[in-house]
């Protein structure tokens, strides 16, 4: 299969750099995927989750409050500006995620009704690792 | 020959001023590693920052797709108005690192007046603002204790004003100049023009092979959002950028400066005890003189 390189970058450092299968993204316009050799976009992101499938075809989940994506052949850089990785080794720092998470999407406005949908997202991350 | 008690004074306040510059040194040495670190971490987010909106800017000047016309990515031919904003130091005490940017500033001023361009001078930080005030030169507003303490939301609201007057057409461009940090004993200089954005360095020929498609029918918005983005964190990454290297600068200020006391009390300490010596010898002429004239 296939793969390119994603680089997931904060303003407090990177946390993700890796080669993948696929990517999932919550655009402006909606969520869309990316597979390798995407045709080359830039767009903004707004409040959601980023599922990533990992070459060893394991997903992640990181959520994210607002964003820029550009995409060119080989690499897809997404700048962000604060993100919580939803993973972890044991029950308890999943929940720490979660409540992480959680408290990153009560930040943003409440008005926008794509929240409660994001908290649902999250959720249904985090049941899926336990 | 000074009095033995005048060098004796002068050996105790001096080395009373080494104790202060080795706290002072200490004090910045702490406070350098916190403020090295937010500006590694961040450092990485504004190289790709920039790296994305130079390559946007570069193939909307490139090829001109889709008609996009913003004022960010254009170069803008005769301009007549710009903003220069500076950060420098709120404190002195760090040698060269506040007139450097100082003379970056004068530099960027007489350029611009050559060419007969307003220039409306944007100030961080108690030195600069204090220096422009002294030799009468006018700063459109200023702001300071911002470059001690970074804060997102000040440095946003600061450049906010420059945005805005950007996009009205107010003004053609805006500098960021302030004084960076490279390495724990040099400091680099940065005479940034974050708009609009540049795109001499751009390979058009790379950019032919791959086609932008600019996701969402307004793209203007799309652009306005990023742009405004971009300037934002400029701002605030040469804030922190500054404040690494304003505590760099002045470690090693203080550090010369201790070393420098070191050395005149190791001076003074010879002179005193020459004056010393000197006054035992006038005093054992003097008794044996008095005994050779009793003979």
């Amino acid at each position: 299969m296939d793969t390119f390189k994603l680089e997931i970058l904060t303003p407090n450092g990177e946390i993700y750099n890796d080669d993948v299968i696929s990517v999932t993204l919550p655009g402006e316009e909606g969520e869309f995927g990316v597979l390798a050799n995407h045709a080359s976009l830039s767009t903004l992101l707004e409040a959601g989750v980023i599922d990533i499938e990992n070459k060893d075809k394991s997903i992640e989940s990181i959520l994210i409050n607002w964003g820029v994506v550009n995409i060119d052949e080989e690499k897809v850089i997404v700048l962000v500006e604060g993100a919580v990785a939803i993973r972890g080794d044991s029950e308890s720092s999943i929940a720490t995620a979660l409540e992480d998470a959680k408290e990153l999407i009560s930040s943003i406005a409440d008005t926008n009704p794509a929240i409660v949908a994001v908290t649902a997202r999250i959720e249904s991350a985090a049941q899926r690792l336990l | 020959m000074a009095n033995l008690k005048d060098i004796k004074r002068q050996i105790s306040s001096v080395s009373n001023t080494q104790k202060t510059t080795r706290a002072m040194k200490l004090v910045s040495t702490a406070k350098l590693r916190r403020a090295e670190e937010l500006a590694k971490r961040s450092r990485l987010y504004a190289d790709k920052m920039n790296q994305v909106i130079a390559e946007i800017a570069g193939r909307i000047q490139c090829s001109k797709i889709g008609g996009i016309e913003n004022r960010c990515f254009t170069e803008i031919e005769n301009p007549k108005m710009v903003d220069i904003i500076f950060v420098t130091a709120d404190k002195g005490l760090c040698g060269g690192f506040n007139i450097q940017t100082i003379k970056a500033v004068n530099k960027l001023l007489a350029e611009y007046k050559e060419k007969n361009v307003k220039v409306r001078l944007r100030g961080i930080g108690k030195k600069g603002i204090e220096f422009f005030k002294y030799n009468e030169v006018e700063l459109f507003d200023s702001v300071s204790n911002l470059s001690s303490k970074p804060d997102k939301e000040k440095s946003d609201s600061f450049i906010s004003t420059s945005i805005e007057d950007y996009k009205d057409g107010k003004i053609d461009a805006i500098h960021i100049v302030y004084n960076g940090y490279l390495n724990i004993i040099t400091q680099q200089l940065h005479v940034n023009k974050v708009l609009p954005v540049d795109t001499e360095d751009y390979d058009c020929d790379k950019a032919s092979s791959s086609m932008l498609e600019i996701e969402a029918q307004d793209e203007e918005h799309m652009l306005d959002s990023l742009v405004s983005r971009y300037v934002e964190y400029n701002m605030y990454y040469s804030l922190i950028d500054s404040v690494a290297a304003e505590h760099s600068a002045r470690m090693q200020a203080m550090d010369t400066a201790t070393n420098n006391a070191k050395e005149m009390v190791k001076d003074l300490n010879v002179a005193y005890n020459k004056a010393r010596q000197a006054a035992i010898t006038t005093e054992l002429i003097e008794i044996i003189s008095g005994v050779e004239s009793m003979k």
